[in-house]
Protein backbone atom coordinates (compact mmCIF):
# COMPACT_ATOMS: atom_id res chain seq x y z
CA UNK A 1 0.00 0.00 0.00
CA UNK A 2 2.95 2.29 0.60
CA UNK A 3 3.57 2.39 -3.13
CA UNK A 4 -0.05 3.27 -3.83
CA UNK A 5 0.32 6.41 -1.72
CA UNK A 6 3.70 7.19 -3.29
CA UNK A 7 2.07 7.04 -6.72
CA UNK A 8 -0.85 9.15 -5.60
CA UNK A 9 1.45 11.80 -4.09
CA UNK A 10 3.64 11.83 -7.20
CA UNK A 11 0.69 13.29 -9.13
CA UNK A 12 0.60 16.40 -6.92
CA UNK A 13 3.09 18.47 -8.97
CA UNK A 14 1.01 17.72 -12.08
CA UNK A 15 -2.34 18.32 -10.37
CA UNK A 16 -2.51 22.11 -10.95
CA UNK A 17 -2.21 21.50 -14.69
CA UNK A 18 -4.91 18.82 -14.63
CA UNK A 19 -7.15 21.06 -12.53
CA UNK A 20 -6.69 24.01 -14.90
CA UNK A 21 -7.67 21.86 -17.87
CA UNK A 22 -10.54 20.32 -15.90
CA UNK A 23 -11.96 23.73 -15.01
CA UNK A 24 -11.70 24.83 -18.62
CA UNK A 25 -13.39 21.64 -19.81
CA UNK A 26 -16.24 22.07 -17.32
CA UNK A 27 -16.82 25.64 -18.43
CA UNK A 28 -16.78 24.71 -22.10
CA UNK A 29 -19.19 21.84 -21.49
CA UNK A 30 -21.62 24.27 -19.87
CA UNK A 31 -21.46 26.50 -22.91
CA UNK A 32 -22.64 23.76 -25.25
CA UNK A 33 -25.56 22.96 -22.97
CA UNK A 34 -24.31 20.29 -20.57
CA UNK A 35 -25.62 20.40 -17.02
CA UNK A 36 -22.90 20.24 -14.32
CA UNK A 37 -23.95 16.68 -13.64
CA UNK A 38 -23.60 15.73 -17.32
CA UNK A 39 -20.21 17.40 -17.61
CA UNK A 40 -19.11 15.50 -14.52
CA UNK A 41 -20.53 12.23 -15.85
CA UNK A 42 -18.49 12.53 -19.05
CA UNK A 43 -15.29 12.94 -17.04
CA UNK A 44 -16.16 10.10 -14.67
CA UNK A 45 -17.05 7.72 -17.51
CA UNK A 46 -14.58 8.67 -20.26
CA UNK A 47 -11.62 10.22 -18.38
CA UNK A 48 -9.71 11.35 -21.47
CA UNK A 49 -8.93 15.07 -21.43
CA UNK A 50 -8.03 15.94 -25.00
CA UNK A 51 -10.78 13.71 -26.41
CA UNK A 52 -13.37 15.32 -24.14
CA UNK A 53 -12.27 18.77 -25.24
CA UNK A 54 -12.55 17.81 -28.89
CA UNK A 55 -15.97 16.23 -28.40
CA UNK A 56 -17.37 19.20 -26.49
CA UNK A 57 -16.10 21.41 -29.31
CA UNK A 58 -17.99 19.38 -31.93
CA UNK A 59 -20.99 18.51 -29.75
CA UNK A 60 -23.54 20.79 -31.38
CA UNK A 61 -22.77 19.73 -34.93
CA UNK A 62 -21.57 16.12 -34.84
CA UNK A 63 -23.43 12.84 -34.46
CA UNK A 64 -22.60 9.81 -32.36
CA UNK A 65 -20.33 8.10 -34.88
CA UNK A 66 -18.03 11.07 -35.53
CA UNK A 67 -17.86 11.67 -31.78
CA UNK A 68 -16.82 8.12 -30.98
CA UNK A 69 -14.39 8.01 -33.92
CA UNK A 70 -12.79 11.29 -32.86
CA UNK A 71 -12.34 9.89 -29.38
CA UNK A 72 -10.73 6.79 -30.84
CA UNK A 73 -8.33 8.71 -33.07
CA UNK A 74 -7.26 11.16 -30.38
CA UNK A 75 -6.60 8.31 -27.97
CA UNK A 76 -4.73 6.09 -30.43
CA UNK A 77 -1.46 7.19 -28.83
CA UNK A 78 -2.48 5.09 -25.83
CA UNK A 79 -1.77 2.01 -27.95
CA UNK A 80 1.88 3.04 -27.86
CA UNK A 81 1.82 3.84 -24.17
CA UNK A 82 0.12 0.53 -23.42
CA UNK A 83 2.66 -1.39 -25.48
CA UNK A 84 5.55 0.21 -23.64
CA UNK A 85 4.26 -0.54 -20.11
CA UNK A 86 3.00 -4.01 -21.05
CA UNK A 87 6.33 -5.78 -20.31
CA UNK A 88 6.24 -4.43 -16.74
CA UNK A 89 2.70 -5.71 -16.20
CA UNK A 90 3.40 -9.21 -17.48
CA UNK A 91 3.18 -10.95 -14.11
CA UNK A 92 -0.14 -9.38 -13.12
CA UNK A 93 -3.56 -11.03 -13.19
CA UNK A 94 -5.92 -10.10 -16.05
CA UNK A 95 -8.05 -8.20 -13.57
CA UNK A 96 -5.14 -5.98 -12.53
CA UNK A 97 -4.21 -5.31 -16.16
CA UNK A 98 -7.80 -4.36 -16.94
CA UNK A 99 -7.92 -2.09 -13.91
CA UNK A 100 -4.63 -0.32 -14.69
CA UNK A 101 -5.69 0.24 -18.32
CA UNK A 102 -8.98 1.83 -17.24
CA UNK A 103 -7.58 5.12 -15.93
CA UNK A 104 -4.20 5.19 -17.63
CA UNK A 105 -3.58 8.80 -18.67
CA UNK A 106 -0.56 10.45 -20.31
CA UNK A 107 0.44 11.82 -16.93
CA UNK A 108 0.03 8.70 -14.84
CA UNK A 109 1.66 6.58 -17.53
CA UNK A 110 4.66 8.90 -17.61
CA UNK A 111 5.01 8.83 -13.82
CA UNK A 112 4.66 5.06 -13.67
CA UNK A 113 7.04 4.21 -16.51
CA UNK A 114 9.70 6.56 -15.12
CA UNK A 115 9.40 4.80 -11.77
CA UNK A 116 9.55 1.36 -13.42
CA UNK A 117 12.74 2.44 -15.21
CA UNK A 118 14.26 3.46 -11.89
CA UNK A 119 13.44 -0.03 -10.62
CA UNK A 120 11.07 1.30 -7.98
CA UNK A 121 7.75 1.01 -9.82
CA UNK A 122 5.02 -1.50 -9.29
CA UNK A 123 1.30 -1.91 -10.03
CA UNK A 124 0.27 -0.16 -6.80
CA UNK A 125 2.36 2.89 -7.67
CA UNK A 126 0.80 2.89 -11.16
CA UNK A 127 -2.69 2.59 -9.68
CA UNK A 128 -1.98 5.42 -7.23
CA UNK A 129 -0.87 7.68 -10.08
CA UNK A 130 -3.97 6.73 -12.11
CA UNK A 131 -6.27 7.47 -9.19
CA UNK A 132 -4.57 10.80 -8.41
CA UNK A 133 -5.01 12.09 -11.96
CA UNK A 134 -8.55 10.69 -12.14
CA UNK A 135 -9.59 12.51 -8.95
CA UNK A 136 -8.02 15.79 -10.08
CA UNK A 137 -9.60 15.57 -13.56
CA UNK A 138 -13.13 14.57 -12.54
CA UNK A 139 -13.39 16.95 -9.56
CA UNK A 140 -12.10 19.96 -11.45
CA UNK A 141 -14.44 19.20 -14.38
CA UNK A 142 -17.40 19.33 -12.03
CA UNK A 143 -16.08 22.50 -10.41
CA UNK A 144 -15.58 24.19 -13.76
CA UNK A 145 -19.12 23.31 -14.79
CA UNK A 146 -20.52 24.67 -11.51
CA UNK A 147 -18.51 27.88 -11.72
CA UNK A 148 -19.56 28.34 -15.32
CA UNK A 149 -18.17 31.53 -16.72
CA UNK A 150 -17.07 32.94 -13.35
CA UNK A 151 -13.35 32.26 -13.87
CA UNK A 152 -11.34 33.54 -16.79
CA UNK A 153 -9.35 31.45 -19.23
CA UNK A 154 -6.66 29.50 -17.25
CA UNK A 155 -4.33 29.32 -20.26
CA UNK A 156 -3.89 33.08 -20.00
CA UNK A 157 -1.89 32.49 -16.82
CA UNK A 158 0.20 29.79 -18.43
CA UNK A 159 -1.49 27.03 -16.45
CA UNK A 160 -1.57 24.83 -19.55
CA UNK A 161 2.24 24.76 -19.35
CA UNK A 162 2.19 22.52 -16.28
CA UNK A 163 1.93 19.39 -18.44
CA UNK A 164 4.75 20.06 -20.89
CA UNK A 165 6.97 21.13 -17.99
CA UNK A 166 6.08 18.04 -15.99
CA UNK A 167 6.76 15.85 -19.02
CA UNK A 168 10.08 17.63 -19.44
CA UNK A 169 11.00 16.71 -15.87
CA UNK A 170 10.07 13.09 -16.51
CA UNK A 171 11.91 13.01 -19.82
CA UNK A 172 15.29 13.27 -18.10
CA UNK A 173 14.78 9.77 -16.66
CA UNK A 174 15.07 8.42 -20.23
CA UNK A 175 18.10 10.37 -21.43
CA UNK A 176 20.63 7.96 -20.00
CA UNK A 177 22.71 7.53 -23.15
CA UNK A 178 23.40 9.14 -26.51
CA UNK A 179 20.67 7.13 -28.22
CA UNK A 180 18.04 8.28 -25.73
CA UNK A 181 19.02 11.90 -26.34
CA UNK A 182 19.00 11.42 -30.12
CA UNK A 183 15.53 9.85 -29.96
CA UNK A 184 14.14 12.74 -27.89
CA UNK A 185 15.66 15.42 -30.12
CA UNK A 186 14.59 13.78 -33.38
CA UNK A 187 11.05 13.01 -32.18
CA UNK A 188 10.61 16.49 -30.76
CA UNK A 189 11.68 18.06 -34.06
CA UNK A 190 9.41 15.72 -36.02
CA UNK A 191 6.43 16.46 -33.78
CA UNK A 192 7.08 20.18 -34.12
CA UNK A 193 7.16 19.97 -37.92
CA UNK A 194 4.02 17.85 -37.86
CA UNK A 195 2.17 20.26 -35.62
CA UNK A 196 3.02 23.20 -37.83
CA UNK A 197 2.26 21.53 -41.17
CA UNK A 198 -0.28 18.75 -40.54
CA UNK A 199 -3.62 19.27 -38.81
CA UNK A 200 -4.82 16.84 -36.17
CA UNK A 201 -3.40 14.78 -33.35
CA UNK A 202 -1.99 12.02 -35.54
CA UNK A 203 1.47 13.43 -35.29
CA UNK A 204 2.02 12.27 -31.70
CA UNK A 205 1.60 8.63 -32.65
CA UNK A 206 3.50 8.94 -35.95
CA UNK A 207 6.39 10.79 -34.32
CA UNK A 208 6.34 8.33 -31.41
CA UNK A 209 6.56 5.35 -33.78
CA UNK A 210 9.27 6.83 -35.99
CA UNK A 211 11.27 8.26 -33.10
CA UNK A 212 11.32 5.05 -31.07
CA UNK A 213 12.10 3.11 -34.27
CA UNK A 214 15.08 5.41 -34.76
CA UNK A 215 16.28 4.45 -31.28
CA UNK A 216 16.25 0.79 -32.22
CA UNK A 217 18.00 1.51 -35.52
CA UNK A 218 20.74 3.50 -33.80
CA UNK A 219 21.17 0.72 -31.28
CA UNK A 220 21.70 -1.75 -34.14
CA UNK A 221 24.20 0.58 -35.80
CA UNK A 222 26.12 1.00 -32.56
CA UNK A 223 26.17 -2.74 -32.02
CA UNK A 224 27.51 -3.39 -35.54
CA UNK A 225 30.14 -0.69 -35.00
CA UNK A 226 31.39 -2.23 -31.76
CA UNK A 227 31.51 -5.79 -33.09
CA UNK A 228 33.36 -4.84 -36.29
CA UNK B 1 -30.19 10.16 -21.25
CA UNK B 2 -28.75 9.50 -24.69
CA UNK B 3 -25.81 11.64 -23.60
CA UNK B 4 -24.89 8.82 -21.24
CA UNK B 5 -24.91 6.35 -24.15
CA UNK B 6 -22.52 8.56 -26.10
CA UNK B 7 -20.26 8.83 -23.04
CA UNK B 8 -20.13 5.05 -22.79
CA UNK B 9 -19.32 4.83 -26.50
CA UNK B 10 -16.45 7.24 -25.97
CA UNK B 11 -15.32 5.29 -22.91
CA UNK B 12 -15.31 2.09 -24.94
CA UNK B 13 -13.20 3.67 -27.69
CA UNK B 14 -10.81 5.01 -25.07
CA UNK B 15 -10.59 1.72 -23.23
CA UNK B 16 -9.84 -0.11 -26.45
CA UNK B 17 -6.74 2.05 -26.99
CA UNK B 18 -5.59 1.67 -23.39
CA UNK B 19 -6.18 -2.03 -22.84
CA UNK B 20 -5.41 -3.70 -26.20
CA UNK B 21 -1.63 -3.61 -26.03
CA UNK B 22 -1.50 -4.42 -22.33
CA UNK B 23 -3.67 -7.48 -22.96
CA UNK B 24 -2.03 -8.62 -26.22
CA UNK B 25 1.56 -8.18 -25.08
CA UNK B 26 0.74 -9.88 -21.80
CA UNK B 27 2.83 -12.98 -22.35
CA UNK B 28 6.15 -13.11 -24.13
CA UNK B 29 7.18 -9.81 -25.69
CA UNK B 30 9.63 -10.53 -28.55
CA UNK B 31 13.12 -9.18 -27.64
CA UNK B 32 13.34 -6.91 -30.68
CA UNK B 33 9.94 -5.37 -29.87
CA UNK B 34 10.97 -5.01 -26.26
CA UNK B 35 14.12 -3.10 -27.20
CA UNK B 36 12.09 -0.89 -29.53
CA UNK B 37 9.51 -0.18 -26.84
CA UNK B 38 12.21 1.07 -24.48
CA UNK B 39 12.50 4.12 -26.73
CA UNK B 40 8.78 4.86 -26.71
CA UNK B 41 8.71 6.92 -23.49
CA UNK B 42 11.42 9.44 -24.50
CA UNK B 43 9.89 9.67 -27.99
CA UNK B 44 6.32 10.25 -26.81
CA UNK B 45 7.34 12.67 -24.05
CA UNK B 46 9.41 14.73 -26.49
CA UNK B 47 6.54 14.68 -28.98
CA UNK B 48 4.24 16.11 -26.31
CA UNK B 49 6.68 18.73 -25.00
CA UNK B 50 8.29 20.31 -28.05
CA UNK B 51 5.15 21.39 -29.95
CA UNK B 52 3.54 22.68 -26.72
CA UNK B 53 6.61 24.83 -26.09
CA UNK B 54 7.46 26.07 -29.58
CA UNK B 55 4.11 26.00 -31.37
CA UNK B 56 1.35 26.24 -28.73
CA UNK B 57 -1.18 27.61 -31.24
CA UNK B 58 -0.07 25.36 -34.07
CA UNK B 59 2.27 27.99 -35.47
CA UNK B 60 5.97 28.35 -34.75
CA UNK B 61 6.31 30.96 -31.99
CA UNK B 62 9.21 31.95 -29.75
CA UNK B 63 6.95 33.28 -26.99
CA UNK B 64 6.59 32.87 -23.26
CA UNK B 65 5.96 29.10 -23.40
CA UNK B 66 9.23 28.65 -25.29
CA UNK B 67 11.24 30.60 -22.70
CA UNK B 68 9.49 28.80 -19.86
CA UNK B 69 10.29 25.44 -21.46
CA UNK B 70 13.94 26.38 -21.95
CA UNK B 71 14.21 27.34 -18.28
CA UNK B 72 12.38 24.11 -17.43
CA UNK B 73 14.79 22.08 -19.56
CA UNK B 74 17.74 23.59 -17.70
CA UNK B 75 16.18 22.85 -14.30
CA UNK B 76 15.23 19.33 -15.44
CA UNK B 77 18.81 18.70 -16.52
CA UNK B 78 20.25 19.94 -13.20
CA UNK B 79 17.69 18.51 -10.76
CA UNK B 80 15.92 15.64 -12.59
CA UNK B 81 12.88 16.61 -10.54
CA UNK B 82 9.36 17.04 -11.94
CA UNK B 83 8.37 19.48 -9.23
CA UNK B 84 11.39 21.77 -9.64
CA UNK B 85 11.07 21.69 -13.41
CA UNK B 86 7.50 22.95 -13.15
CA UNK B 87 8.42 25.54 -10.51
CA UNK B 88 11.39 26.84 -12.54
CA UNK B 89 9.50 26.96 -15.84
CA UNK B 90 6.44 28.65 -14.34
CA UNK B 91 8.59 31.16 -12.44
CA UNK B 92 10.17 32.27 -15.71
CA UNK B 93 6.76 32.36 -17.41
CA UNK B 94 5.16 34.49 -14.71
CA UNK B 95 8.12 36.86 -14.37
CA UNK B 96 8.17 37.52 -18.12
CA UNK B 97 4.37 37.76 -18.15
CA UNK B 98 4.37 40.39 -15.43
CA UNK B 99 7.12 42.30 -17.24
CA UNK B 100 4.69 42.38 -20.13
CA UNK B 101 6.91 40.41 -22.49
Amino acid sequence: MKNFWRGLLATLPLAPGVVAFGLLYGMMARQVGFSPREAWAMSLIVHAGSAQFAVVGMWETAGVVPIVLTTLVINLRHLLLGASVAPYLRGLSPLWKALLALWMSDESYALAIAEYERGQGDHLYFLGANVGIYLAWTTSGLLGALLGAAIPDPSQYGLDLFFPLGFLGLLTAFLKDRIGVAVAVATGALALLGTVFVPGKWIIIVAGLLGSGLGLALEEVERAWISS
Amino acid sequence: MDKLLIFFGMALATYFTRYTMIAVLGREVPPLLQRWLRYVPPAVLAALVVPAALAPQGRLALGLPAWAAMAGAFVAWRTRSVLWTIVGGMAVFWILWMLGA
